[in-house]
């Protein structure tokens, strides 16, 4: 079995177990690649229909092209959209950082949509790869529903053994793409044939290598015109993926406070 | 194409070793070999350390937490994809201090390499043995040992031959065979990537040279076909299974069985989205077909070809690591998961204990956090499962506390007899013919399960009431419910039986088979009767374990004797009654029952709630339709 082909069996086997396991469960659709792919393995696991929410948090500040595409794709693979909205930055612990105290309103813009829709699984696409604290997560991790993630208390988790286990004020968060590396998400869409949005390629020698909020997201120097050639161009980066994404770079730990208090 | 064939290998490495024995600096420093430090994390990490007015060192490259590098120690695991000219490599650092076991487990238990590091100039240490013993009990057979450090004792061979010595022995001692010991310096490159010019004496490879030319492949593909079932989904008319191949192939056309329900049945088609024509299915693949019969299935069983079927087993033993604050209680009932199935048991015995940061025996009685231990489990239930030697995946397990993970284990069921009751009928020829309405019909239609409830307890404990009480419930919310009491069918069937020992199990035993009619029939049976023996019981189990509860109505034999609604204790007491449970005839209370109703303390309503709660919690059926 090929390396893609693993990964994509270890994220069906994830997405069946939780769908086996819990109630309300939602799928956070962030219009990125990572979550077009996890739409796209829901399917797979689903066998053509998603059987729960697919949840859009809303920041209203991402740009047109991922408006477009979000409205398009609803359409297309007919999901079962809620469209989630978030708090305005004044309501947000002004001791952040401007970048990562715009970006900490998307978690509470979560939070209140867990809370809304008594969700008790959320199952999410980051992986261990984009970032470091984000390498110490597991695949079903345990929060309180204020979204507090305690890392130095994090079950056990081997042999497919995911910890199922929910107190009345935990939700789970299930993280089915942890393994994956950038890398292996553009191989996938190759692959797959997978659409995406068009800001990832190359216009007048830039292109989006993330997405995030149109204030806070910056676009790299690239002439990568197409999904074959993001994949060459990945192969001998050295930038790393979220280099773009401001609010990782303020502060050393910053994304960590994030994190740690509910950001995915 | 080469450049396919390095994604195609990437493979888990996980790195273990007692704590500062240098991990993180060993992955920093192959990080820097591989020449695959991304632009912006160094930068910001040579800020950090400036900042901080310390010199950069390569566990920062890993330690990316800013915890840990306060603490300066690895808290969790965390992963990094480094990249030789040959594969792809997830490497995985598990942590060295004592109290992490639990996340050296999780990082250790999905590699197929494992890196053990010793600190040549300490030598082998309570965690270098203690880790030893866990890659044993995870079945690693690839295990690479690096001598690091090799800097502070001035790369001298005779001191590398004394630590080499010593892990040899302790190797030795754990059955455990190290496929290359190498000796280096993590913090200056030695023999990391290229072979170091300070210990020409050392003649084998260089790290990164093992580990591309390691062969670590498996070949699951030719072991016994072992299939979990995750789920079961109701798509327009097609009842899906679907499940994950562990081991073996499986082709649509081919007849498999069931276990522990020993049900037989053929593979239809495999479904899938996007549609294809798919025809075989190899290990490692999740997958969703249908069957060519509508027999019941249901999360947690294995399929596999009948003639290589897992054992079924109510007893088996082996190791276990255990990572709960609290000790093992050996009168509490645990749940283990053996793949997606989960079965209800007990410590029966614990046969040895091994402390964690203690390598010798000793003769301690209580299995307490972060001890690894042998120990014999039992169920009531059959658990299909292999032996960890023939097939790791059925022959490990999850240990479940109140649906927590508190541990894990091996099975080794070398010396337990298959409880497989197909292998019998076989030889009696006896072929059970194929009903026209089959189970999974009635089911839909009753909207639940067929289930025997067993109610196991002492005259006058309110089994009867009991028994009637949830009847009328459970029927008026349109249950297919039925009651078999005892009394009642001494009067007819059973009326020839005395209440002698072996007329009391031939009592049970046909209870137990009109029971198992009568939930063929789609029905929930109730059966009220005494049944004081265990042995008893657990025949009355095995005709249907898998939709067999026992319930011990539990009463204290003075509260029954002041009850004694029938006036069967006060003959019983004149003597007029011969061989009465409780005082001329035993009581064998249950050891492990599926559930307890205590009506010394619960009046009849709240017990009878509790009765329906779990009912419908076992046999209620949630059906996904979308």
């Amino acid at each position: 079995m090929d390396h893609l082909t693993r990964l994509e069996n270890q994220s069906i086997y994830i997405l069946r177990e939780i769908f086996s396991t819990s109630k309300n469960i939602a799928l956070l659709w962030s219009l990125g690649k990572d979550s077009n792919v996890m739409i796209w393995l829901a399917f797979k696991a689903f066998l053509g229909k998603i059987p729960f929410p697919v949840v859009h948090v809303d920041t209203k500040k991402k740009f047109k092209e991922m408006y477009d595409f979000r409205d398009k794709y609803q359409k297309e693979w007919k999901l079962n959209l809620i469209k989630g909205t978030c708090p305005k930055v004044e309501d947000i612990d002004p001791s952040l950082p401007p970048a990562a105290r715009s970006a900490a309103r998307k978690t509470e813009g979560l939070k209140n949509i867990i809370k809304k829709y008594k969700f008790k699984a959320v199952i999410a696409g980051i992986r261990k790869d984009e970032q470091g604290t984000r390498a110490k997560e597991r695949f079903f991790s345990p929060r309180s529903n204020e979204g507090k993630w305690n890392i130095k208390n994090q079950p056990p988790e081997f042999w497919d053994q995911y910890q199922a286990y929910m107190h009345a004020n935990f939700h789970m968060r299930v993280h089915p793409l942890l393994s994956w590396s950038e890398l292996d998400i553009w191989n996938y869409i190759k692959r797959e044939n997978i659409p995406v949005v068009n800001l990832y390629f190359s216009r007048n020698g830039k292109r989006y290598r993330s997405l995030g909020d149109k204030d806070i997201t910056k676009p790299i120097d690239s002439m990568a015109k197409s999904v074959s050639d993001i994949i060459e161009e990945l192969r001998v980066t050295k930038i790393s993926e979220r280099s773009g994404r401001d609010m990782d770079h303020e502060e050393e730990d910053v994304f960590e406070k994030l994190r740690s208090s509910g950001y995915l | 194409m080469t450049l396919k064939k390095i994604i195609d290998d990437t493979v888990r490495v996980v790195l273990v070793g007692h704590v500062d024995h240098g991990k993180s600096t060993l992955i920093g420093r192959m990080i820097y070999e591989l020449d695959q430090i991304k632009d912006g994390k160094y930068q910001e990490l040579k800020k950090t350390s400036e900042k901080r007015g310390i010199s950069f060192e390569w566990a920062f490259l890993t330690d990316a937490l800013q915890t840990e590098r306060n603490q300066g120690i690895t808290i969790d695991t965390s992963q990094i994809l480094l990249k030789s000219k040959k594969r792809n490599y997830i490497l995985v650092d598990a942590p060295g201090h004592i109290e992490f076991l639990k996340n050296m487990i999780t990082g250790a238990s999905s590699a197929e390499i494992a890196i053990l590091l010793v600190d040549a100039s300490e030598g082998v240490k309570e965690q270098t043995k203690k880790h030893s013993q866990i890659l044993q009990l995870l079945g690693f057979s690839n295990i690479i040992i690096l001598i690091n450090k090799m800097d502070k004792i001035n790369y001298d061979k005779k001191k590398f031959m004394e630590v080499q010595n010593s892990i040899k022995e302790l190797f030795n001692s754990l059955n455990l065979n190290p496929k290359f010991i190498v000796p280096i310096s993590a913090k200056n490159g030695d023999n990391i990537q290229k072979k170091s010019k300070k210990m020409l004496w050392y003649k084998g490879l260089s790290v990164i040279k093992i580990l591309d030319d390691l062969e670590y492949h498996k070949n699951l593909d030719k072991k016994n076909l072992r299939l979990v079932v995750q789920d079961v989904y109701k798509k327009s008319d097609k009842r899906i299974v679907v499940g994950k191949i562990y081991t073996g192939k499986l082709r649509s056309g081919e007849q498999i069985t069931l276990s522990p329900s020993e049900s037989l049945t053929k593979i239809k088609s495999f479904e899938s989205w996007p549609e294809s024509s798919k025809e075989i299915a190899k290990s490692g693949e999740c997958v969703s077909f249908t069957l060519e019969d509508d027999i019941f299935v249901q999360r947690g069983q294995i399929i596999s070809k009948l003639v290589f079927a897992p054992k079924l087993l109510n007893c088996f033993e082996g190791n276990i690591f255990w990572l709960d604050d609290d000790d093992v209680d050996q009168k509490k009932t645990y749940t283990i998961k053996i793949g997606t199935g989960t079965y209800s048991v007990k410590f029966e015995e614990i046969k040895q204990i091994y402390e964690l940061d203690k390598t010798t025996k000793n003769l301690k009685t209580n299995i307490a956090k972060n001890d690894i231990a042998h120990v014999i489990l039992s169920s009531n239930a059959l658990m299909p499962a292999d032996s960890f030697s023939e097939n790791i995946f059925t022959g490990r397990f999850s240990i479940l506390s109140e649906e927590r993970v508190v541990g894990g284990g091996i099975i080794s069921s070398i010396d337990y007899p298959n409880q497989r009751k197909t292998r019998n009928q076989q030889l009696k020829n006896i072929i059970p013919i194929n009903l026209s309405v089959t189970e999974v019909d009635r089911l839909t239609k009753y909207g639940h399960r067929s289930g025997i409830i067993w109610l196991t307890g002492l005259s006058g404990s309110g089994k009867s009431t009991l028994a009637k009480g949830i009847e009328k419930k459970l029927f008026h919310k349109g249950y297919n419910i039925y009651v078999l009491d005892g009394d009642n069918l001494r009067n007819g069937l059973n009326k020839d039986l005395s209440f002698s020992a072996d007329d009391r199990m031939e009592n049970i035993r046909r209870t137990s088979e009109i029971a198992s009619l009568f939930s063929y029939a789609g029905f929930i049976v109730v059966i009220s009767l005494i049944s004081p023996y265990r042995s008893e019981r657990k025949k009355a189990r095995a005709i249907r374990p898998e939709i067999f509860k026992e319930v011990y109505v539990k009463a204290s034999l003075d509260v029954c004797m002041n009850r004694d609604v029938k006036g069967l204790y006060a003959k019983a007491l004149s003597g007029e009654i011969k061989n009465f449970t409780g005082l001329s005839s035993p009581y064998e209370e249950p050891q492990s029952p599926d559930l307890i109703l205590d009506t010394d303390h619960l009046g009849v309503s709240e017990t009878i709630n509790k009765l329906e709660d779990f009912i419908v919690k076992h046999f209620g059926i949630v059906q996904k339709n979308y």
